[in-house]
């Protein structure tokens, strides 16, 4: 059993609410930061922790922190991004709707580091009860003297909002996030100017997502040192992993980076196995964007070493042979799952998420799902598994914001591992229409866990 | 020609204060929300206008927000709108089987209503709670684990509540 820094209390009865949360030891944190340290300080101690943005791209928080200007006599912004929308990723839901508290917090301590005196959490639209959550637990902190005017008597001030999307994934990538909160459509911003010299309002900007906010909670609590020696290498910390797919336990897990991606998926304390005796044919470990590994690589990296559930480890070999941490969304796939139709079901998601302004992610995602439509009906033509990995290809580094690289990934993963797959669709079309293709040498051997 | 009630447009205020001064088109989303909710489920044009007043900004830049995110309704819904998470992890547990049987119960595809106005079905991507599939959001919230039995009750209450209030 791993360290617990965010879910250790979620399931303490009535957590949810200020009195239990501040009993179990909550706003500890804000009374150690706000009192005894400047702002400066806590940027060094996030640095020192190695915490890395848990929103997907993995890039280290206090650096992010620390890019902030600071022009005079122009207000700052921190602003949460709580607009979880990759596929197979439901860990910032969890953490606010059960303890919503943890992140407030968070919130609070981020605000003072970097001088936010109105700071924003912007959760996507479909979230519809959450706000109502953050809110109570926001007027909760207010009441103590959390927030507000000259929190704890130490003359800084901070209000925190919560501001509803409403339905669109291309805003949890940062600067279609900061259009949305300025009340426009959620088309990403070209890069520089960066959100940190030019951001909300064009004022400077940080946004981090929900679990790295929370995450600075024990960071604070414990020092950044004892943080950063939770973990392996670059891969510091507690993660949130959410699992989903073909498991037997799905749901949210605090992991310390260095299990086995062989235990998280058949320890009975994690995913505890595939149901009904099935085999593992494939899993995308990090969210929809990741590459898809096949059964034999997911579990050993190619070199045959034991596969890890951190950031190093989950990528090696490249996207050759290895994938991403991503977002933490674990997906599995067991025998029965058909590739190509999963690949048609994630082509579909982009296109419909596309924002539309780079046209090669707004024709390529559509070209894309037309293609893989025709693939899975048992209607395509080899040459189209070509032509995909084409499009893909074309797709990739060529946008504005990683929409377009987050399209290209898994179509381009899942011809790579499994294009005999593709290959049967074309050459047995109308059994392909009664049946999946299998398991095939994917994960040969056949693994059996010893776990 | 819609108006919000005086409690609303309390709200409406308090709103446009969150954001700094002059930046009152930040309100937006929230606001499109609020007007979405009471005045029948879906912005009409004569709505949108409206909410551009409000804010002192331009029609054209409430159409274009409304137009681009999916939860905004440009057209008049059902009573009750099932919008059921079709993408990736959803499929994988048989999403595609629970959107047909929906299909099939209320007799109307993806994107239509049924013509007594009490039903829409609409097919979504992810919701972000790919550990409960397959699911639907129902109003503010989510049915998880969905069953062809669950989606029969979901249906029946549907039914029954929109009875009762009758």
């Amino acid at each position: 059993m791993g360290r617990k820094l965010l879910l250790e209390k979620a399931h303490v009865p009535g957590i949810r609410s200020y009195e239990v949360y501040r009993r179990e030891g909550g706003y500890a944190s804000v009374e150690k930061a706000l009192k005894t340290m400047s702002p400066e300080a806590i940027v060094e101690e996030v640095k020192k922790s190695g915490l890395r943005g848990r929103g997907g791209a993995g890039f280290p928080a206090g650096m992010k922190w620390s890019f902030i200007a600071k022009p005079e006599g122009v207000p700052r912004h921190l602003v949460c991004n709580a607009d979880e929308s990759e596929p197979g990723t439901f860990k910032d839901r969890y953490l606010m709707e059960f303890i919503p508290h943890l992140l407030i917090e968070g919130l609070i301590v981020a605000s003072y580091a970097l001088g936010s005196h109105a700071t924003y959490i912007y959760i996507r639209g479909e979230y519809a009860w959450i706000p109502d959550i953050l809110e109570q637990a926001i007027n909760e902190a207010k009441a103590n003297g959390f927030l507000g005017k000259n929190i704890l008597g130490t003359g800084f001030d901070c209000e925190i909002y919560v501001h509803r999307g409403a339905g669109a994934y291309i805003c949890g990538e940062e600067t279609a996030l900061i259009e949305s909160l300025e009340g426009k459509r959620g088309n990403p911003r070209i890069k520089p100017p960066f959100p940190a010299i030019k951001g909300a309002w064009g004022r400077p900007t940080v946004v981090n997502n929900v679990e790295t906010l929370a995450s600075v909670v024990p960071i604070i609590n414990i020092g950044g040192d004892e943080y950063s020696s939770i973990g392996v290498g670059k891969s510091t910390g507690t993660k949130l992993i959410s699992a989903c797919g073909n498991i037997n336990k799905p749901g949210v897990y605090e992991i310390d980076m260095t299990i086995s991606v062989e235990e998280f998926l058949y320890s009975d304390e994690y995913c505890g196995g595939i149901p009904n005796g099935k085999k593992l044919k494939a899993c995308i470990p990090g969210g929809s964007s990741v590459p898809i590994l096949p059964a034999n690589l997911l579990l050993k990296t190619a070199k045959g070493e034991t596969r890890y559930m951190n950031y190093e480890s989950l990528s090696d070999g490249g996207f050759a042979t290895g994938s991403m941490m991503g977002s933490g969304g674990f997906i599995v796939l067991d025998e029965d799952q058909c590739i190509v139709r999963n690949t048609y079901s994630l082509a579909r998601f982009y296109r419909h998420e596309s924002c539309g302004q780079c046209s090669p992610c707004r024709e390529g995602t559509g070209w894309m799902e037309k293609l893989l439509y025709r693939l899975e009906k048992g209607e395509g033509k080899t040459s189209d598994i070509d032509l995909l990995w084409d499009i893909q290809s074309k797709i990739e580094g060529n946008t504005i914001c990683p929409l377009g690289d987050a399209a290209a990934w898994p179509v381009a993963a899942a011809i790579r591992h499994f294009r005999d797959e593709f290959e049967w669709h074309v050459t047995h079309a109308a059994e392909a229409q009664t049946r999946n293709f299998g398991l095939a040498h994917y994960a040969d051997p056949i693994h059996v866990p010893t776990v | 020609m819609v108006q919000f009630s005086e409690e609303k447009l309390a709200k409406v205020k308090e709103l446009i204060e969150r954001y700094p001064e002059g930046k009152q088109k930040s309100a937006l989303l929230p606001l499109l929300h609020l007007a979405q909710d009471s005045f029948g489920g879906w912005l009409s044009s004569d709505t949108m206008d409206y909410v551009a007043s409000l804010l002192s900004i331009e029609p054209i830049e409430v159409y274009e927000v409304a137009t681009f995110y999916s939860m905004y309704n440009t057209k008049p819904i059902g009573k009750y709108m099932f919008e059921v998470c079709q993408t990736g992890p959803c499929m994988l547990n048989g999403s595609d089987n629970i959107i047909e049987y929906i299909s099939k119960t209320l007799g109307i595809k993806p994107g239509e209503t049924t013509s007594d106005g009490l039903f829409t079905l609409k097919t979504v991507e992810c919701l972000g709670a790919c550990g409960y599939a397959p699911l639907m959001q129902l109003g503010k919230h989510y049915r998880e684990h969905l069953t062809k039995e669950k989606v029969d009750e979901i249906i029946a209450e549907c039914r029954n509540t929109a009875a009762a209030n009758n």
